[in-house]
């Protein structure tokens, strides 16, 4: 479930029964100093697991974890805050009698440590006499590492002038266009500092960032208002990604394009046939595919919160996900994906695999506790916690749609549609807590007429279902065309967690999707779905 | 663990004895949160975390600078104050600077409750034990989520302002299915007070809806007349505050209440005129903070009175702008009807033809000036015929404007508010149930 991406740095309430929408440790505290805090990683690691060990844990493991966010907001000609912060604590995680037990605190101490671990087997204990069927771990081999994120300028190195003056100038470029009201961006950068022992022997160290800049230009018209936001999105990736691209150009087109929506004529609803560019398609991938592919959910885990999932274990193998051009890889390698690791949670290296080969539902994502249920006897490394106070539980790799192997463009998949919507960015996202049903919107919308890009439209969503949606895709742009959007704000589980994640896709073409107009506010045009 | 009224004033006040800067304001918190979540009639994961955080936000010269930190010791307050002066020394001007403010007085609330607080993990065993014992003798696959949480902190200016409170919650949310995957039901509550909280009566009304669920119809989407459980009032409306009546976003002309020529809808009527919509800090079933947008002391603010739009929310610098006071308030959502009230019962019992809905899930705004949004049903739909309800359905795609929704004449009966929070987040609320006479259910869903 995707959150708003400006709620990447905003605090929000947790609430009972439902998900909080940022990491937990946001919660705590929202950005600072360098200043890293010494303390001996080994030491304390030996202490939780030789406690949890003469407390009778089976399993055991701690991280110890320190994350850094920092994050500027501006609008128009100013900027309205820079806050940075750090976040330092740890997480023990005990398995006694098959029974999970979690503890953290933010002391990071030897005493602490050994108070927190105790706090963590008492939970277990408490609870394994409720337990009606015993966790089973598979295993996985003992490693040492150290694992850094691929960037080459560290964000937190960079002197706070030189990225307020970059949003002022993106702004500006923004504003330059004639009927352009407002401009609001942003610049947020998360690195996470992961230690992680357990009590098989693997020993890891991690160093992540992620890079987040995002602006939204708003036209206000007589009695209307309109809004385009960036296209791209955040990555795995460096301070160099505001180089690698000209972000001052692509604000001055989402300016333009916001005021030509105000007069952009408003959508006749029925069936088209959709080109999808990547801006756009990796949400519908994430929503659609990304979570019907998660094992807890088909095991009934998330029943409470997120949902399950139309796929089941006895459709592995078998079911007709989509046509045979659909392949859809499930990677913790990927460059730039933003749910790229050396090693999950519980020390399970990063790797790939296919989840839909050839059109056909092939394979989960899975974790040390769920892979046995479908007799699997290895993880694929999907365990994450969002926080060291947080309970790592399964969560989605980057799931990425393999594109063409020959050069086809995305001019080559409009050239295939007499009527049609090429849409761009995301919009409004919405699906039903099993992945049947969803309605996607998105940001700027284009009529194809007879093969080629007409104008733009306004008020577009696209109602369908996952199975008769990638039933229908019959066109792929090929390697030259492949982009990697993603998005921090990944939202599961009780309490609420928040995943970075990213899925790679080239623009791919639909057809015979049913289009409705989304201003009337009736969803007018919808009502011609039928599955039963 | 928590922190102490004490321990915050000195913390708060020691931050702002490092700083140098002209203005400035420090926070201090503190937190313990608990869970024990379960499903497939099992446990799955229970833990407990401590939390605690300090933050200042600084002004030099009116540049503005912020930092936080979660390690209270001293030297890791100077690291954030240094921080924080630094990145204002760097910083463009903040044209929005309001002074922080001068000491204020504030009127306790009562959300914090000491046995909330102090929650047994062998009580919570037991609970969760005789729902996992209640699934099994119903013969449903049963999946929940017990969370409990206190939390303590304050804030302090520069030029005099303490601000100290704290505040406990605790809900549990229970989801059944039938073995068969054809049918679910769920149920939801929470409060500040762990008595008040009726842990069986959550789980049998979960399981309840989930058995009388079975064999669910599907019929076409359309428009009809709904009765909405207070949980799917609480799921489409429950996130009005702050954002939803927001005075600048009105005013710049990109809000559901902007008027043309800069201006907004203040004292139009836009609602039924049995609706009110406001906001109470000392409501007994539901308090709210003493204080609001950083440190005012929060009143009784009526958004909505007989479906006039009677005040915008205005922060303290849009307020300045515009010559008005800033607005104390919102805190928490009650909406309620100025008439006569209805019980669920008398509304199924009044409806013809209907359909009674639980729950909505996955709500998403499609078009910010209708406020429009749409969403599914989710765990309990029902076919009102004749008075009674008939028989179960399948689910909805739904598209629908809230402001429609609540547009005169469409709001046919409400009943008594009671406290519910949304199932996809964002806390409790006081919230009726509510027949409408006119809901555009767009599409159908297969999905249990």
């Amino acid at each position: 479930m995707i959150f708003s991406r400006r709620d990447f740095i905003r605090t929000a309430g947790i609430a009972f029964g439902a998900a909080a929408t940022l990491p937990s440790w946001v919660l705590d505290a929202q950005a600072m100093t360098a200043a890293y805090l010494e303390v001996n990683k080994n030491a304390l690691a030996d202490a939780a697991l030789s406690t949890a060990k003469r407390l009778g844990a089976s399993y055991a493991d701690i991280r110890i974890n320190r994350y850094r966010l920092e994050a500027i907001n501006s609008r128009e000609r100013q900027i309205q805050n820079v806050s940075s912060g750090q976040n330092f604590g740890f997480g023990v995680r005990v398995l006694i009698n098959g029974t999970w037990g979690f503890a953290g605190s933010p002391i990071v101490t030897l005493d602490e440590v050994k108070r927190v671990t105790t706090e963590a087997a008492a939970i277990a204990k408490a609870n394994a006499s409720i337990t009606k069927k015993k966790i089973e771990l598979v295993p996985t081999p003992k490693v040492t590492a150290n694992w850094k994120s691929s960037f080459e300028r560290d964000p937190f190195d960079i002197p706070t002038e030189e990225k307020t003056a970059w949003l002022l100038k993106l702004n500006e470029a923004a504003l330059s266009v004639k009927g352009i009201n407002f401009v609001n961006s942003q610049l947020a950068f998360v690195n996470e500092q992961k230690f992680l022992a357990t009590s098989d022997g693997s020993r890891i160290d991690q160093y992540i960032i992620r890079t987040n800049p995002s602006f939204t230009a708003t036209a206000v018209g007589k009695g209307d208002f309109q809004s385009v936001n960036s296209l791209r999105e955040p990555q795995q990736i460096g301070y160099e990604y505001l180089s690698k691209h000209d972000w001052a150009a692509e604000a001055k087109l989402a300016a333009e394009h916001a005021v030509m929506k105000l007069s952009a004529p408003s959508v006749t609803p029925g069936k088209y046939d959709l080109v999808l560019h990547p801006s756009h398609l990796f949400l519908t991938i994430h929503e659609s595919v990304g979570h019907p592919t998660e094992l807890d959910r088909a095991l009934l885990w998330e029943a409470n919160y997120a949902g399950t999932s139309f796929l089941t274990p006895d459709k592995t193998g078998k079911l007709q996900f989509g046509s045979k051009m659909v392949n859809f890889v499930a990677d913790r390698t990927q460059p730039q994906g933003m749910a790229t690791v050396g090693y999950d949670d519980e020390a399970v290296p990063g790797q790939s695999w296919h989840l839909v080969k050839d059109g056909v539902f092939v394979d989960w994502q899975t974790t040390r506790d769920t892979a046995k249920l479908v007799g699997k006897n290895k993880s694929y490394g999907c365990l994450h916690a969002d926080s060291w106070g947080s309970v790592p539980f399964p969560r989605m790799p980057n799931v990425s749609l393999t594109p063409s192997k020959d050069a086809v463009t995305q001019d080559d998949l409009v050239a295939g549609v007499d009527k049609g919507i090429l849409i761009y960015g995301r919009g409004s996202y919405s699906i039903d807590q099993q992945r049947y049903n969803f309605q996607f919107g998105g940001q700027t919308f284009w009529e194809i007429k007879n093969g080629k890009v007409a104008g733009m439209l306004r008020d577009v969503a696209y109602q369908s279902r996952t199975t008769d949606f990638w039933g229908s895709l019959d066109g792929l742009g090929g390697q030259a065309t492949y982009e990697v959007p993603g998005s921090p704000n990944d939202g599961k589980g009780e309490p609420g967690q928040s995943n970075a994640v990213s899925h790679g896709c080239p623009p791919a073409r639909f057809r015979q999707i049913n289009v409705l107009n989304t201003a009337s506010g009736t969803g007018a045009g919808q009502m011609m779905e039928d599955h039963e | 663990m928590l922190l102490t009224e004490a321990e915050v004033k000195a913390l708060t006040l020691k931050i702002l004895g490092m700083v140098k800067a002209d203005d400035a304001s420090a926070s201090v918190g503190s937190n313990k949160q608990s869970h024990l979540r379960f499903a497939a009639n099992n446990v799955l994961t229970s833990g407990t975390r401590g939390g605690r955080n300090a933050n200042v936000t600084v002004w030099i010269g009116g540049k503005r600078g912020s930092a936080s930190t979660n390690d209270l010791d001293d030297a890791n307050l100077r690291a954030m104050v240094d921080q924080a002066e630094k990145i204002a020394s760097t910083s463009p001007p903040d044209r929005e600077y309001v002074p922080t403010l001068s000491k204020q007085t504030y009127r306790p609330t009562s959300g914090y409750v000491e046995a909330t607080a102090n929650l047994s993990l062998a009580d919570r065993a037991r609970q969760i034990g005789a729902i996992l014992a209640e699934f099994e003798k119903a013969g449903v696959i049963g999946a929940g989520f017990h969370s409990a949480n206190s939390q303590t902190g304050g804030s302090a200016t520069k030029n005099g302002n303490f601000d100290y409170e704290r505040s406990t919650g605790v809900g549990l949310s229970v989801t059944a299915r039938t073995p068969d995957g054809t049918s679910s039901g769920y149920f939801l509550r929470s409060h500040h007070d762990i008595a008040k909280l009726d842990t069986m009566r959550i789980a049998r009304e979960a399981i309840r809806k989930a058995v009388e669920g079975k064999n669910a119809r599907a019929i076409e989407p359309g428009v009809y007349t709904v009765v909405l459980e207070p949980q799917a009032v609480a799921d489409l409306l429950g996130g009005f505050g702050f954002g939803f009546f927001n005075a600048r976003t009105a005013d710049e002309g990109r809000g559901i209440f902007s008027a043309p020529g800069g201006k907004n809808k203040l004292g139009e009527k836009i609602f039924d005129e049995r609706i009110s919509i406001y906001s109470d800090p000392w409501n007994a079933e539901l308090p709210g903070s003493q204080s609001s947008q950083g440190g005012i002391p929060a009143q009784m603010v009526k958004m909505v009175e007989n479906g006039v739009l009677k005040n915008l929310v205005y922060n303290r610098y849009w307020a300045q702008q515009k010559k008005v006071d800033p607005t104390p308030g919102p805190v928490n959502t009650i909406i309620e009807s100025n008439g006569p009230t209805q019980t669920l019962e008398q509304m199924i019992a009044s409806t013809d033809r209907g359909i009674l809905v639980g729950r909505f899930w996955y709500i998403r705004q499609t078009d910010p000036r209708t406020a429009s949004s749409t969403g599914l049903t989710r765990d309990g739909v029902w076919m009102i015929e004749n008075g009674k309800i008939a028989y179960p359905l399948k689910n909805f795609r739904f598209n629908q404007s809230t402001v429609k929704m609540l547009a005169p004449g469409n709001v046919l009966a409400m009943s008594k508010p009671e406290r519910v929070g949304s199932s996809e987040g964002g806390g409790g609320s006081l919230l009726p149930a509510m027949k409408l006479k006119e809901f555009n259910f767009t599409s159908q869903s297969e999905a249990v």
